[in-house]
């Protein structure tokens, strides 16, 4: 320990405070680190807010938990509401809930307004089928087609906010 | 006494272990982080992409901030997660951003040349290999989301040594 207080004497104060913010930037990058790795591979949190998905999710923004074990181990299924990146706008994540797996023959109905006709789609083999539950006012497979399933970034298994709805948050 | 000092030995050598534990957790974390968005090693092989990458098997570098900061343009070679199957990555080159008229031909459907519009958010890729590729010839445009980084730089073999061709 006195050698250390003898090593940086002929810095200065200077090359303490130096010594320390970089110590400090060390620790920061580290925990950056650690939240990074467990934002990717475990649990985030999400933030969702617009009216595609009424009624289950509210207008007003909304905070979930996300979790990307089940996408990457492909095990996100049906009825799963799950984050996905828009195949308009790659900056853009939507909320949707996935109704047809790769496979699936998926019956809709495209124009709510004309509730007769039906249109039936296989999904093909990487791509998956996914709707908002307010048929009038969502953006979806039934405007833009399937999506691959390479696009899938979080499932939504938990509501934390507003605090009325906080609970577990699967197969509405 | 013979307890205690068992004990105390125990201690000191779980403290190790969790102090290296320790310091290879916060590498690996770096290593991941570095890998994500900065730069990370590939290997891509297959018959797709000669005489551009060797079929049997090239060690790429890849970078990551292009794709981020939608520096990706037409010719790049990219490194893009399979729309037909979401555990593979091809490795293929951008023929035609969104909003790009793409005129491409197939050999196994004839001689005809045809053209397809990469509509808002997706990009059209091409193997440069057109006799052996299966790109968006075949299935279509895909959403630019898929892309997961640029290729720039080839390290092995060590005779392509430097940036794969145009």
């Amino acid at each position: 320990m006195l050698s250390k207080a003898m090593g940086f004497r002929n810095l200065g104060p200077l090359g303490l405070f130096a010594k320390e913010g970089l110590e400090k930037a060390f620790s920061l990058g580290k925990f950056f680190c650690f939240l990074h790795v467990t934002d990717t591979y475990l649990v985030t949190f999400v933030v969702t807010s617009g009216p595609s998905m009424l009624p289950t999710i509210d207008l007003i923004p909304t905070m979930f938990l996300g979790e990307r074990i089940s996408t990457r181990f492909g095990k996100v299924t049906r009825g799963d509401i799950v984050i996905i990146r828009s195949p308009q706008n790659p900056r853009k994540l939507i909320a949707k809930r996935l109704v047809g797996m790769e496979d699936d023959t998926v019956t809709y109905i495209s124009n709510p307004d004309e509730p007769d006709k039906q249109e039936t789609i296989v999904v093909p083999k990487g791509h998956v089928w996914i709707q908002g539950d307010n048929a009038y006012k969502s953006n979806d497979s039934r405007n833009f087609g399937a999506v691959p399933y390479g696009l899938i970034q979080h499932r939504l298994f938990w509501r934390v906010w507003p605090i009325k709805g906080f609970g577990p948050f699967w197969k509405h | 006494m013979k307890l205690v000092s068992y004990m105390s030995q125990w201690r000191g050598i779980a403290k190790e272990a969790m102090d290296r534990t320790a310091i290879a957790v916060k590498f690996l974390c770096c290593l991941h982080i570095t890998d994500t968005y900065f730069c990370s090693p590939t290997h891509v092989y297959g018959p797709s992409m000669l005489p551009t990458l060797n079929m049997v098997g090239d060690i790429v570098l890849v970078e990551h901030v292009s794709q981020r900061l939608g520096k990706v343009r037409h010719g790049d070679l990219v490194v893009i997660r399979s729309p037909l199957d979401p555990k593979r990555c091809l490795t293929k080159r951008i023929m035609g951003m969104e909003g790009d008229t793409v005129t491409y031909f197939d050999p196994m459907l004839g001689d005809a040349t045809r053209v397809a519009v990469v509509p808002k958010g997706h990009v059209w890729i091409q193997g440069d290999n057109i006799f052996a590729s299966h790109d968006s010839r075949h299935f279509g445009p895909v959403p630019y989301g898929l892309i997961q980084g640029k290729v720039f730089f080839r390290v092995w073999p060590l005779d392509c040594l430097g940036v794969p061709g145009q």
